[in-house]
């Protein structure tokens, strides 16, 4: 044993009582034959901490094991610095909690789980970070819009240089063309100037960002830290090395041409708020037929939204952006009747104020739905509705403008499909992808989009992230949003970016693996261009050249494994993770003989909820088959099949997979991991079958981490299932 | 909820009648409704109105003055003031009701019997200054017509004679309040003050 291992067993919280310590200390010093192996009884108060620190410096440990609680906890006391690899033995959670204390299979389950650590420590290696050459922290903002504006003034207040590119010949984007905003400050009642002039003034005057009108993005390769971009101006084309990307292209209004049962396009009276700011800013709110002064004025909300046969969703601001313009009707003519017709008013939070205020200024809200719009012989209106509070057919007369609140389209997409069709109505509106950031990767040349096409990941946990490491979605290009919660989102963003930048040119790995310094390397030697790692890699690290050859990009790489989990040669691998190595784990587990009639589970669960999960169950002391060993995964989907295989073939009578929920609205934190694992276990399987064994012996569970209370009865009824199918026949091989 | 008087044909929304409201006394508090219906949940007299406080509302924003005016919703409240601890908008939904009753009286809308009483009730206090039973009674028969004093009677009757029993319904006027030469002048005063007010 070349490596210097320490072991350490801490006897606290009730281990010391449940346990025969000796016996434990036996298995590492004398079967492991570790040469370091010590106790004690409070091994994460100060005392214990420091016995290991001085161990370390007299006795030159390079690992160390700690037999104590979860790995989840405390390990801001057992971090000994970059040089020591700790490995830890989760004996408190998982074996004094959840089992009885002085038992013959507790104590099994600890020395099983006591070797495991050991193997794992022998085999973990010191990550070396990546580093390539001229790694840069600069950002680029890609969209010079209120979002966009709003990322590069933070970035740069924070001392980053930020590059701002913009389509359009000036800045300012949908915000820069409105007449007033919604009010956003106490007493939330009166119109404010937008920001946008404010903006515009500080990110003209930093000397941090420079901006490119008139400029779109012809090409970006490479990853985090290592992005070449080439920016494309009058068909001229320059590159420039940036660090991390703020994409905050925003959104646009919902085809009105596609609202004909609105009137829209018919009538020359019918307009869409966009029309109506564009008015207002000009200073006269006319009738657009033949200039004549607006008297009687309808707003029609939801216009094209909420609707399966144009937009499905809520665009979440187009109420309150429909009560500021019907201000600005009654600014100017407060004698005007002024009618609002809504499916529902949402107004959130404080804009609940301004709703008030709008009411009390005599504007009136009619809950209903618009049946048809005809105009007279003078070009006046008329605007027929259900009532739906009142339960009738009603009318309002004389109109001399009707203005129509459309939803928002992320400006990633556009709807192919035509309004009316069979697609539509079934509610899946196909989405056509804009160009935009012209991606070099393999998967594709923009961001892949959640439902509607907006781009995102992971939209329960974490908001911020894209499934481009490095790429930060803002804005209502993200999710149709107002603009306090744009100039937030865009702010967020823009520390997600910094974020990136920081803890890429140090090696280490971005959300959610954060400060992982391993990556996955590959035995290229080895490899038969089967593309499995470039095609099943969440998050497109993985290039690939003519000859199908994958082509890492370690900084773009988030730590899942599920490379390392597909491909069938087992080529790739990680410092600190591979899977040679949970190949030993596994070999390490001391199989009881087959009359002993103890079966044993090996249980692969995914570190970001299952683990967890496990863990909760012993921090509520629930009680669960003592046949289990759990071993952690970075996710499911790098469970590699020949982990099956080695259970089997080692005796084991089943193994359970752990994973995260999947579908449309999947929790695992690298999108698709779990769902891999079902797939390819469903491809082994037939296998199981044809080798005489039975494929129930495998089987896969979605768990959450509020699901804790489920965990004893998943792993009790999965017992039952092995206690009745039988040992393993390879038992003993 | 009886709907009998809802004008036949298509409704026309027009705002004159709702800016008349408004100008009430606590009218413009009306703007603020938002159409929930806690009111209606609220309202221990609700079954037995034509209109839910909520829908009355909405009548007058819609414009249908009749409608609302002739409804006895306003004429049932009790002003047990549950709709307007309850309202979330703050609405002081019974003091809307006492103006939209003034209202109804002052352009003669209505000809309920519940009127009639809060009229002949009135009338009684404002001369003597104090309340007596048999003053009201003999304003709301004159009130509700002669001839209909038979029906009066036969519908009064065992309330009548229950009060009487119990000494519930004095025969004789009671004296008159202190001071109510100066009560007078007080409600000749508030009299002119809503008149001018209401210009």
């Amino acid at each position: 044993m070349a490596k210097k291992i320490g072991v350490y067993i801490c006897t606290g919280c009730s281990i010391g009582e449940a346990l025969d310590i000796p016996a434990l200390s036996n298995v590492a010093t004398k079967e492991k034959k570790v040469p370091l192996c010590k106790e004690n009884p409070f091994l994460c108060g100060r005392q214990g901490a420091e016995m290991i620190k001085l161990d370390i410096a007299a006795e030159g440990l390079e690992t160390v094991v700690i037999a104590a609680c979860s790995p989840r906890i405390n390990y801001d006391v057992f971090d000994f610095g970059p040089s020591t690899i700790v490995e830890r033995v989760n004996l408190r959670e998982q074996v004094v909690w959840t089992h009885p204390a002085d038992d013959e299979d507790t104590q099994a389950m600890a020395e099983d789980y006591l070797r495991m650590g050991i193997t794992k420590a022998n085999q973990s290696e010191l990550p070396v970070p990546y580093q390539a050459e001229n790694m840069v922290k600069s950002i680029l903002v890609v969209g010079g819009g209120l979002a966009g504006l709003t990322a590069a003034r933070e970035a740069a207040l924070a001392g980053y240089q930020v590059v701002l590119v913009e389509k359009e010949s000036s800045l300012g984007g949908f915000v820069g063309r409105m007449y007033k905003s919604a009010p956003s400050r106490p007493p939330y009642t009166e119109l404010e100037e937008t920001p946008m002039a404010q903006l515009l003034a500080e990110v003209a005057v930093s000397p941090l960002i420079e901006v490119h009108t008139g400029t779109t993005i012809a090409k970006i390769a490479g990853g985090p830290c290592l992005y070449d971009v080439t920016l494309q101006k009058d068909g001229q084309e320059s590159s420039l090395r940036i660090g991390s990307i703020v994409m905050a292209t925003g959104a646009r209004p919902y085809d009105a041409a596609k609202l004909g049962h609105l009137g829209y396009g018919r009538y020359a009276n019918v307009i869409t708020g966009t029309a109506l700011e564009d008015m207002a800013r000009e200073g006269k709110i006319l009738r657009p037929a033949d200039g004549k002064a607006v008297q009687n004025a309808v707003f029609v909300l939801c216009a094209g939204s909420r609707d399966p046969e144009h937009l499905p969703y809520c665009s979440s601001s187009c109420c309150v952006e429909s009560l500021k313009q019907a201000l600005y009707v009654k600014e100017r003519s407060p004698e005007a009747n002024v009618y609002v017709i809504f499916k529902d008013v949402r107004t959130l939070g404080r804009y609940e104020e301004f709703y008030k205020k709008v009411q009390s200024e005599g504007v009136i809200f009619i809950k209903g739905e618009v049946t048809g719009i005809s105009e007279d012989g003078s070009k006046n209106l008329s605007v027929e509705f259900a009532d739906l509070l009142l339960g009738e057919a009603a009318s309002a007369e004389e109109v001399d403008l009707v203005v129509l609140a459309t939803g928002m389209v992320s400006n990633t997409v556009d709807y192919g499909a035509e309004s009316g069709t069979e697609e539509c109505a079934a509610g899946n509106v196909p989405t056509v992808q804009q160009p935009m950031l012209n991606l070099a990767y393999r998967q594709g040349p923009e961001l892949p989009s959640l439902v509607y096409g907006f781009p995102d990941s992971h939209f329960i946990c974490f908001p911020y992230e894209t499934r481009r490491t490095g790429i930060y979605a803002a804005g209502s290009v993200r999710a149709p949003m107002d603009l306090v919660s744009s100039m937030e989102d865009a702010t967020g963003a823009a520390l997600k970016a910094i974020q990136c930048v920081e803890l890429t040119s140090r090696g280490a790995a971005v959300h959610p693996r954060v400060g992982d310094m391993s990556y996955p390397e590959f035995a290229m030697q080895r490899c038969t261009q089967c593309k499995r790692c470039t095609e099943e890699c969440p998050f497109g690290a993985i290039n690939e050249d003519e000859k199908a050859n994958p082509l890492p990009n370690p900084t773009r790489c988030r730590r899942c494994g599920v490379c390392m989990g597909a491909c069938p040669e087992r080529i790739i691998s990680f410092k600190n993770y591979s899977v040679p190595m949970i190949g030993n784990m596994i070999k390490a587990i001391e199989v009881p003989e087959e009359d002993e009639e103890k079966p044993r589970i090996v249980v692969f669960a995914c570190e970001n909820d299952a683990y967890p999960a496990l863990d909760m169950a012993g921090l509520n002391h629930l009680g669960y088959n003592a046949w289990v060993r759990v071993i952690s995964v970075r996710c499911l989907g790098s469970m590699n099949l020949v982990w099956v295989a080695d259970s089997l073939s080692k005796g084991i009578d089943g193994i359970l997979l752990l994973g995260c929920k999947h579908g449309d609205d999947y929790q695992c934190h690298f999108i698709k991991g779990s769902e891999l694992a079902e797939t390819r276990l469903s491809k082994v399987s037939e296998t199981l079958n044809r080798l005489q064994l039975e494929s129930d012996r495998v089987r896969m569970v979605q768990l959450s981490i509020m699901d804790y209370d489920k965990v004893p009865g998943i792993l009790d009824d999965f017992a039952e299932k092995l206690v009745e199918i039988g040992p393993n026949p390879y038992k003993g091989f | 909820m009886a709907d009998a008087n809802a004008s036949p044909g298509r409704l026309k929304y027009d705002a004159g009648f709702a800016r008349e409201v408004y100008g009430l006394e606590n009218g413009s508090y009306l703007k603020q409704c938002m159409q929930c219906g806690v009111c209606a949940v609220s309202c221990a007299t609700f079954k037995i109105m034509d209109y839910s406080p909520r829908r009355l509302f909405a009548l007058i924003r819609a414009g249908r003055k009749e409608q609302a005016m002739k409804s006895n919703t306003m004429w049932m409240c009790t002003s047990c003031l549950m709709c307007k601890a309850r309202c979330p908008r703050g609405i002081p939904i019974i003091d809307v009701m006492h103006d939209l009753k003034g209202l109804a009286l002052k352009q003669g809308y209505v000809n309920y019997p519940q009127a009639a009483l809060y009229e002949a009730f009135w009338k009684d206090l404002a001369c003597r200054g104090k309340v007596f039973t048999g003053g009201v009674i003999k304003n709301y028969v004159l009130k509700r017509g002669l001839n209909n004093l038979p029906k009066i009677i036969g519908q009064q009757k065992d309330v009548g004679l229950k009060m009487l029993s119990h000494g519930r319904l004095p025969l004789l006027p009671p004296k008159a309040p202190k001071g109510k030469k100066q009560l007078m002048q007080m409600v000749k005063r508030a009299q002119e003050l809503e008149q001018k007010g209401a210009k």
